[in-house]
């Protein structure tokens, strides 16, 4: 497939689940008078997609920065770095957290990007079993100590629980949302920039040196907008861990590894798949929605194995 | 005189607290091209990732801006078609040129796991080619350039070096074909990262150094 195809599908797709997603929820399917459960789910569909679009985008990055096909954001413990950001602020701050629209995408992106500098110097520079080694000691001790922090504080445990399962869409609003969508955009179209120096990067360091890309520029820099990529999705969406890994592969099984097409397809691969799984999961069962997580991971499961096996026949 | 493109005095380099690299000279000016030869592990790989700095070194090192080193084992983390290297680098039209000269015009449509090591090591060498606005008072750096090729792309590959030294550049070139060294205008013989031998081809890659290096007779000189 070109890459103008893909892309003109990629958004005729998006624009469909749009519509769609904007159509379906808890009083059925319908716009409502004057569009009244329009504007109602505006802020939902909004945050998905940009959450979506972080995940796909933030995968894609992290994949090129560590040259590894595997390393996602969700895998390597940099979303549960996020959630572990908020829990501590909610567990130890709780009264500060809700006074400033920053506080709280504050507290995701320092977890995030705690998590991430430790991926560097846990993971780096030994390889694919490394760099997973270290990312799931990671995911697993943020996993650990949101839960622990959970289970202390009486009133954010639901809200941090929620948060692990990735069913946070649902108390979207514009004011909770605005701050996070726009980081998610800034973080995205600076990840674009650096593109070439991604493909550079893919050659190893010695040689992307010799081509003269300015290697620990690139990678300190995609390293922090990965992290704030992943922060804002998390603040968004709380914690979700394939589509990092399934936008990125899709969008390179469709137009090819170059970062400058791979980059951009899989953040709108991505936002497709999250507000798909988060209408799926809204539109089947309107009266308890399954969480875009569990959508996600059902559905993505088999299609991700799919395609790996295509990969490597 | 030409202009002198690298000159490094007294070079060392430590890795891992191991001294791999221990008082090494060179000097290269523009139009030459100069062998680092030596067995496995003398250093010559680190010696040249010192050269294209990518390695912090200790002694006096003065090399030109306009440089490019090709790896030894080039290997990229994703399956990018052959033509879109020349976009990676930022000069589509010189990599094509240089992929032709390489022999590898019809590949551009293949991806790298379509295409044998040999003919990526090829690519890579087009990629490094390209990045150099021009030859002239440009350094390349390039190891092993012809490990794992067959006889018509060595051939080619010695032919773009030679035309990069007739236009201007400086070739510095880590290898183990003894025969293209004796046609280098300088050769550098390591052995456990130490210099056995410097100067012309004549002077350096004698019966004895030989003998005293890689133990067995020269059998080019035959």
């Amino acid at each position: 497939m070109t890459a103008t195809k893909a892309f003109l599908a990629g958004f005729v797709l998006l624009a469909g689940l749009v519509v769609l997603a904007l159509s379906v929820g808890a009083q059925g399917f319908g716009w409502g008078d004057g569009g009244s459960l329009v504007l109602l789910r505006t802020p939902r569909v909004l945050a998905a997609l940009a959450a979506g679009l972080a995940l796909g985008v933030g995968g894609a990055a992290q994949q090129g920065v560590f040259r590894n096909p595997l390393a996602d954001p969700g895998l390597t413990g940099v979303f549960g770095g996020a959630l572990f950001g908020i829990a501590l602020l909610l567990g130890f701050f709780p009264e500060a957290a809700w006074q400033r629209a920053w506080c709280i995408p504050a507290a995701a992106f320092t977890g995030a990007l705690a998590t991430s500098a430790l991926l560097v110097v846990l993971g780096g520079g030994g390889g694919t079993s490394r760099l997973l080694l270290a990312g799931l000691g990671l995911n697993a001790f943020t996993a650990a100590g949101t839960l622990v922090i959970a289970s202390r504080s009486g009133e954010s445990r639901e809200l941090l629980t929620n948060g692990a399962y990735g069913d946070w869409l649902g108390m979207a609003t514009l004011e909770l949302t605005w701050l996070p969508v726009l980081l998610t955009f800034i973080a995205a179209a600076w990840l674009l920039t650096l593109a070439r120096s991604l493909d550079l990067l893919s050659f190893g360091e010695d040689a992307a040196r010799g081509f003269g890309c300015d290697v620990s520029r690139v990678r300190r820099n995609a390293v922090l907008l990965t992290a704030l990529a992943a922060a804002a999705a998390t603040c968004l969406v709380g914690q979700v861990a394939f589509i990092g890994l399934l936008a990125p592969h899709l969008a390179r099984q469709l137009v090819g590894p170059r970062h400058a097409k791979a980059l951009p397809l899989s953040a709108l691969l991505g936002a497709a798949l999250l507000l798909g799984a988060d209408t799926i999961g809204r539109g089947l069962w309107p009266q308890a929605p399954l969480s875009a997580a569990a959508v996600t991971a059902v559905l993505g499961a088999p299609l991700f194995i799919w395609i790996a096996r295509g990969r490597h026949e | 005189m030409s202009e002198v493109l690298i000159q490094a005095l007294g070079l060392g380099v430590d890795l891992g607290g191991r001294r791999v690299i221990d008082g090494v000279s060179l000097t290269a000016t523009a139009g030459q091209t100069v062998a680092v030869v030596g067995p496995n592990g003398a250093g010559k790989t680190t010696l040249l990732r010192a050269l294209a700095g990518l390695l912090p070194c200790t002694g006096e090192l003065r090399v030109t801006k306009d440089r490019a080193y090709c790896a030894q084992k080039p290997f990229s983390a994703w399956d990018y078609r052959v033509r879109d290297l020349g976009e990676i680098v930022g000069d589509p039209a010189g990599f094509a040129v240089w992929l032709t000269k390489l022999g590898l015009a019809d590949f551009a449509e293949r991806r790298l796991t379509e295409i044998s090591g040999g003919e990526q090591k090829c690519a890579h060498l087009a990629m490094a080619l390209a990045v150099l606005p021009e030859p002239y008072g440009a350094l390349l750096l390039l190891d092993e350039p012809t490990a794992s090729l067959d006889l018509a792309k060595q051939a080619a590959v010695h032919q773009a070096i030679r035309a990069c030294a007739q236009a201007g550049a400086a070739c510095v070139v880590a290898t183990h074909d003894l025969a293209f060294a004796r046609r280098c205008d300088q050769v550098i013989v390591l052995s456990e990262g130490r210099l056995v031998a410097t100067g012309q081809p004549g002077t350096t890659l004698t019966l004895e150094v030989i003998a005293a290096i890689w133990g067995a007779p020269d059998v080019t000189e035959a």
